[in-house]
């Protein structure tokens, strides 16, 4: 193999555990933003369901939309691992290719949720109107910005690419990226099953059938 | 060379299985879609049953994205190792919030449930028909008809204020037509209606949720099913008073002035 040439120094330079210390930054990062969104997450479900005014979930949350943009986003991680597996190979065209392809799935990910947000707040639901939409916003939101630094990320790599410098030699830059744009998607897999699928037709805390008070 | 080398480059999946990957997540996806579909737009609770298996599949389609595209599966378990104690921080925090909020701190729920008003589209907003307050100009001593009715299910008298004047016959008529929640109306003296909902809370449904004897109250409904009706007959002396629902919880929003003049 052409390991030889030029060895980018966080690939294969020595290390106590054997191991990239650069990937492995890049571990415990995501380790540590699970703590993050785990905060988040939770928080909206702990005040689910306890929003004294609308626009409640069910009033605005549109399930088929949203499962077409986590369609696009999932597709994006495949778009991702392409793009790693023509660097392992040195597929020039093929880097370039994926590495675009990823990026713009991840905005046509983030155009579904700047519409979603805008047709939100055209509903009245914004971040002060309870907190549905404080838990809310903060949420999707924190992770659409985690979806926006993938895709300048993304471009980054794009240009490097474009000039020739991603190859087998530096192909851990595209294996990091790979790491954060997949777990940017398996944030979303849980968000969308919790928010959507799942709280999406909450109705409010109007009273059941049965129940008085 | 390291052991890092390694691992770059021959513990990959191959082409093919990065496209069964993508394609069992695409049909995760629309298999938990289809779970949900037929109930879009009914705003009822959901089916509960379906929760465990919307969980369990994320949960598999999560396993399947960190084990194959990121490679956890063929990697060093150092990362595993990191990845997973995160995760596992992240979901104890978690349940641990989710315990604080339900389990030891008392029922906001209960709170949401009592106070929260319906949403209204913009552009639907139904007209606001004030009834009550339709008894001609008090006049003192004669006789005064006023009528207070509930906004819909929401936990609101349709009516803001009464007034009468000092000494006059009054027979008010308390309309619950709430299709769902049972209401009170209990004219108490100003500024104590939220002590007199509290009083009225440890005497129970059975005392219409009003305390006996409580000398702040001044006439009181029964506890009024919904669709309920009950005329009250009575006379007020000169002051300010407060007309409010005393079932727990509605006093907060359900209440309004009643005046009576010299």
């Amino acid at each position: 193999m052409a390991h030889t040439v030029q060895p980018s120094p966080g690939d294969h330079e020595y290390t106590t555990t054997g191991l990239s210390h650069r990937k492995l930054l890049m571990w415990v990062f995501l380790s540590s933003d699970c703590l993050f969104f785990g905060a988040l997450i939770a928080t909206y479900m702990v005040y689910r369901g306890q929003s004294l005014n609308g626009p409640y979930p069910v009033d605005i949350i549109s399930v088929p939309i949203t499962t077409i943009s986590t369609f696009v986003l999932l597709m994006s991680s495949f778009g991702m691992v392409q793009a790693l597996s023509a660097t392992v190979r040195n597929d020039q065209k093929a880097i370039q290719m994926w590495l675009l392809v990823t990026a713009a799935l991840g905005a046509v990910f983030i155009g579904f949720q700047v519409y979603e947000f805008n047709a939100f707040k055209n509903e009245g639901l914004t971040l002060g109107v309870n907190l549905f939409g404080a838990t809310f916003f903060t949420l999707t939101g924190f992770h659409g910005a985690h979806v926006t630094v993938g895709i300048i990320w993304l471009l980054g790599l794009y240009i490097a690419a474009r000039k020739g410098r991603i190859g087998p030699a530096t192909s851990l830059d595209v294996e990091l990226m790979g790491l954060y744009w997949h777990f940017v998607d398996i944030v979303w897999i849980v968000i969308f099953t919790l928010l959507y699928l799942i709280g999406g037709f909450d109705a409010g805390p109007t009273v059941l059938p049965g129940g008085s008070g | 060379m390291t052991t890092s080398h390694v691992e770059n480059e021959s513990h990959h999946p191959s082409f093919m299985q990065y496209v069964v990957v993508a394609v069992i997540l695409f049909v995760v996806t629309i298999v938990e879609f289809l779970l949900i579909w037929d109930r879009v737009g009914i705003d009822d609770d959901l089916g509960a049953s379906k929760i465990p298996i919307l969980i369990i599949l994320s949960l598999f389609k999560f396993a399947v994205v960190i084990m194959f595209y990121m490679h956890l599966k063929f990697d060093a378990s150092l990362f595993s190792l990191l990845f997973v104690s995160g995760l596992a921080l992240g979901l104890i925090v978690g349940l641990a919030l989710l315990a604080v909020s339900f389990g030891f701190e008392g029922k906001p729920r209960d709170y949401a449930l009592a106070n929260a008003v319906p949403y209204v589209h913009e552009g639907e907003a139904a007209e606001e028909h004030v009834a009550g307050e339709e008894g001609e100009e008090p006049h003192s001593g004669g006789p005064v008809n006023l009528s207070v009715g509930v906004v819909g299910d929401a936990l609101q008298f349709d009516t803001a204020s009464m007034e009468a004047s000092a000494g006059s016959e009054i027979t008010l008529t308390f309309n619950n037509i709430s299709a769902v929640n049972q209401h009170n109306l209990v004219v108490v003296q100003a500024g104590t209606k939220d002590e007199v909902a509290t009083a009225g809370i440890a005497a129970g449904a059975d005392n219409n949720w009003v305390s006996p004897g409580d000398e702040r109250v001044l006439f009181n409904s029964k506890l009024l099913d919904p669709g309920g009706t009950e005329v009250l007959e009575f006379t007020l002396a000169a002051g300010e008073y407060t007309f409010v629902c005393t079932f727990p919880g509605h006093n907060i929003t359900m209440f309004g002035d009643f005046t009576v003049t010299p």
